[in-house]
């Protein structure tokens, strides 16, 4: 440490390197989380290089190393206690009320809003679009069932979906 | 980023640093600080009229020796707590002095009552004190925790409290050789009144300067 305070990298490297599992046993000690831990060992090896300089040489450097880890984990772990209280994981309300119909609100609000568009379309359009689109009969059938040709069901139920796929601004 | 990862960058980055000097020297560079301060406050305002007398009181000598005793070693004890490897029992090094200041004041109050009788009691009001431990105290405080700002990610609200109790104790020394009040209860009303305040204050608005989380690169 002596050395790194002096500048020397490669000391420092393989001091940092060398005092990895000193620094991950204390963390993982206090925090069971693996994933956090680690992150609390990054954090102190953070603080190691901010505080080199307060380092004395003529003391054992364990206990000032200990210390800085130690700090460092009690902080993660007081900020996870944080996040806990103040978030909670999404999947848990998935259905947020105990009715079932309830919780189908967002595919009504679409299929209301795909009948409401339906009903503004002109009136030949919206035959077209049922006989051929909803029904799904053959072109012959809805024409002989809507008195319409084939070219225009073709046409009125091609203009109906571009109408549709304006009004809901569903990308083509 | 891996740990492995980091500790290549942290390396890469490394420049040489200089080593701090032996937490005694800081507090005692402080503390020259905090007595110049004084000095020129006396030099300003001019020693209370019955100092001599009083110092003759062995019990106002000796109250006044422990709110001095007790800013020494607070700041002793707040140099030490800033280093990380420092066990944290320095923190009670002053607590002797402190209890025996705080006991002291108390003391004082009773004494008077016995004396006096009810007209110890009579409450007055000393914006002055306050004022006077605020103003020369925040300064001190702030230049005390930037002395010692390498004490923010391992111990700051130690470093904090005992900073602020540092200043706090020394304004109120520096204060009983300039301003007179006669009775116990103002001075432990208004001289640890403005102490608590000025370690309150010293708390919060140090806060944000020490306890900072790190931050990755």
């Amino acid at each position: 440490m002596a050395a790194a305070q002096a500048g020397d990298a490669a000391a420092y490297n393989a001091l940092l390197r060398a005092i990895l599992p000193l620094l991950r046993n204390i963390a993982r000690r206090r925090i069971a989380n693996p994933a956090e831990a680690e992150d609390a060992v990054q954090d102190a090896l953070l603080t190691i290089h901010r505080l080199r300089h307060t380092y004395d040489p003529a003391r054992p450097i364990r206990p000032w190393l200990v210390a800085i880890t130690e700090r460092r984990a009690v902080d993660r772990l007081r900020r996870q206690g944080r996040r806990a209280g103040r978030e909670s994981s999404i999947e848990e309300h998935g259905e947020t009320l105990a009715a079932p119909a309830a919780n189908t609100g967002e595919a009504r609000v679409a299929a209301a809003e795909l009948r409401a568009a339906v009903a503004e379309l002109p009136q030949a359009q919206q035959t077209a679009l049922a006989l051929a689109k909803l029904e799904d009969l053959p072109l012959a059938e809805a024409s002989a069932r809507s008195g319409m040709s084939v070219g225009a069901l073709k046409v009125a139920t091609h203009r109906a979906v571009r109408a549709l796929r304006r009004r809901l601004r569903v990308e083509d | 980023m891996q740990t492995e990862e980091l500790i290549g960058r942290l390396a890469a980055e490394l420049r040489p640093v200089r080593r701090l000097g032996p937490p005694v020297r800081q507090a005692t560079l402080w503390l020259a600080l905090a007595a110049a301060a004084m000095v020129l406050a006396v030099a300003h305002y001019g020693f209370r009229h019955d100092l001599a007398a009083r110092m003759h009181l062995p019990y106002e000598v000796a109250q006044w020796l422990a709110s001095v005793a007790t800013g020494i070693l607070a700041a002793v004890a707040a140099a030490m707590l800033a280093r990380p490897d420092r066990s944290w029992r320095w923190a009670l090094l002053p607590v002797p002095a402190l209890a025996a200041w705080v006991a002291s004041l108390g003391l004082g109050c009773f004494a008077d009552l016995a004396r006096m009788g009810p007209a110890a009691l009579a409450m007055g009001t000393s914006w002055g004190c306050l004022r006077f431990i605020m103003m020369l105290g925040l300064p001190l405080t702030a230049a005390l925790l930037v002395l010692l700002r390498h004490a923010g990610p391992v111990r700051p609200v130690p470093v904090l409290l005992l900073g602020s109790l540092a200043s706090a104790a020394l304004c109120s020394a520096g204060l009983s050789l300039l301003h007179h009040l006669d009775a116990a209860l103002m001075v432990l009303l208004w001289h640890g009144g403005a102490a608590l305040l000025l370690v309150v204050l010293g708390w919060l608005l140090g806060r944000p300067l020490l306890a900072r989380p790190p931050r990755h690169p």
